[in-house]
Order: structure tokens, then sequence, then C-alpha cells
């Protein structure tokens, strides 16, 4: 169920699961958008010639997974300010898992507040960082 | 377009802080560089690559991905995107070490439109030091803020460098 208004979000709740296609074919498709494409994020053989272990998924690509998913929690809503911390990278061609909580609610000001965290496989946090959203007033 | 901060001597200065080793001396970095804008550039978003962007995040709301939305915008990330790279003012001194994209972050004040002519205007926010055990990391925070054609504020983008410095002994 997506949540169109404030009064539904409640602390401490989980937004659902969102699994992003980390691909090297998708990881390839975003960093040719963004302008990066070759290199790191377009082959794992070109990524290990630079000493890396795999092919990586951009920092920012990160970013744009926590947007969507908290916009499909949320629709109506926007993300008035996102802040990722880079801690390691995501490899292309690995599962990861996104998770939100929400931390904080103002009701009056309709700002909701969530920790956001990325984990690879092995349960380590690559990413991690937090987000506002703005809801319209009640 | 691209402006360079006048300053007439790069090299950086040395602390003398017993605890650490001899080192780029923040305060000195921060008198120099801090808020003074050394970038301003016109620029547009191309509203295709913006929409293969939205789409390989997984992203399905119309004001991302469809070409005929009347608020068609661009997505957090792509904003993200413009604030990468080695983001510093011309005669910043080389600190050494290691540089690591640290982090990002956008703060969004009114939807960023696609296909307009766009102003972006970068300065050096924040400059500070974390030491543990490893040794010192020096951030540097550079903030694009980015304009629309009547010069109203859209979007704020933060991003961080990390530099490991390389001990001197």
């Amino acid at each position: 169920m997506s949540i169109s208004s404030i009064a539904d979000v409640e602390f401490g709740a989980q937004l659902p699961p969102f699994t992003p296609d980390t691909s090297l074919k998708n990881v390839r498709a975003f960093a040719e958008a963004v302008g990066w494409g070759g290199g790191r994020f377009d082959s794992h053989e070109l990524a290990r010639k630079e000493g890396l272990p795999a092919a990586l998924v951009p920092g920012i690509m990160g970013m744009g997974f926590f947007t969507t998913m908290i916009q499909r929690w949320s629709p109506e809503a926007t993300v008035v300010n996102i802040d990722t911390v880079f801690r390691a990278p995501l490899l292309a061609d690995e599962a990861c898992f996104l998770s939100a909580t929400v931390t904080d609610i103002e009701e009056e000001d309709g700002l909701v507040e969530l920790d956001l965290t990325i984990k690879n496989a092995a349960d380590e946090t690559r990413v991690f960082g937090t987000a506002k959203v703005q809801f319209s007033p009640t | 377009m691209s402006f360079g901060i006048l300053s007439p001597d790069p090299t950086p200065k040395t602390t003398t802080n017993r605890d650490l080793p001899a080192m780029v001396d923040i305060d000195d970095l921060k008198d120099r560089f801090l808020n003074m804008e050394f970038d301003s550039k016109g620029f547009k978003l191309d509203a295709q690559r913006a929409i293969k962007i939205a789409q390989a995040t997984g992203n399905e709301l119309p004001c991302y991905t469809d070409p005929k939305h009347p608020q068609l915008q661009a997505t957090h990330a792509l904003l993200a995107s413009l604030a990468s790279g080695r983001r510093l003012p011309i005669d910043f001194p080389k600190l050494g070490g290691m540089v690591v994209d640290g982090g990002k972050a956008v703060t969004l004040s009114a939807p960023v439109p696609l296909d307009v002519e766009l102003t972006g205007r970068t300065h050096l926010h924040d400059i500070y030091d974390k030491t543990g055990r490893s040794g010192r990391m020096v951030f540097l925070v550079a903030r694009m803020e980015i304009y629309g054609p009547d010069e109203t504020l859209l979007a704020i983008t933060d991003s961080r460098m990390v530099i490991r410095e390389k001990p001197t002994s």
C-alpha cells in the first residue's frame, strides 16, 4: 500500500522492500546515460584491470535506488533532501538490499525523515544516508 | 565558462601540531578557499538521457519517465552526477593521498526541468578533517547551486571528496 498522507506514516516503520537491478547491463546503461561510459562501470574485465574486484555500481546509482524506493512507498511525496555516504563500492551483478526506516515525523511541517542503508549479500553496509520527504499539508 | 580563484600562493602550508604528521593546515585552506565561487557554467539537461537514468534506477513515475509529462524533471541521481569529479578551484593545493568519492547530497527547492537553460555555480562549502586509526582524512565538500532561467534556485548538490593523507614519516 502506498502512503499518500503524513497521517499514514508510522514512526519506526520500514519501507516496503525494493530490489534494484544491479545487472552489469543495467549499470552500463546508467553509466552511459550519465556520461560515465567505459571503464569500471562498463565491464568486469576493465574494472579488474584497475585493481577492482569487479565492475562497480556508481554511488549515485545507489542514491537513485533509494529515491525510487521512497517514491514507490509514497508517489505523492517529494524527496526534498537525500544525503548518501559511499562507504564501500557496490558491485555489478551482485545482489544488494535496501532498507529505509522512518526516524522522525514532523506533522506540522509535513516532513518525514528516513534512515537509509544498502547492504550486500554478506550483510556489509556499502551505502548509508538519510532523506527528508515532504508531504502536502493535510 | 569557468572562473578560478586568484591566489598568489598555491603551495600548501603545514601545521606543526605534534599529534599529527606535517600536513595541510585546514584553517588556512578555509581562509583561502571556503565559500568562494570557483565555477559557473550554463548547461541543459538532456531529456532522453534523464529518462534513461530514471529507468535504470527503477523509477516509473511519469514526471521522470514520460517525455510528454508537463513537469518532466531531473532525478536526484542525475543532479548528483553534476557534482562528480574533482571539483576544486584551479589553484587548490594538491594534498597528496588518494581522492575518494565520499558521498553526495541533493536538496531540492523546486523541480529541475529538462532541456532548459540552467546555471550551476560551485563553491567549496566545507573543509574539515577527521583523524582515525589509519591516519587523518581531509573532507572537501563542493557545493553546486543550480538556478533556473529566471535565476530561481532550484537545487543544491553537495559532493564530498575524501583524501586520506600520506603520512610524512
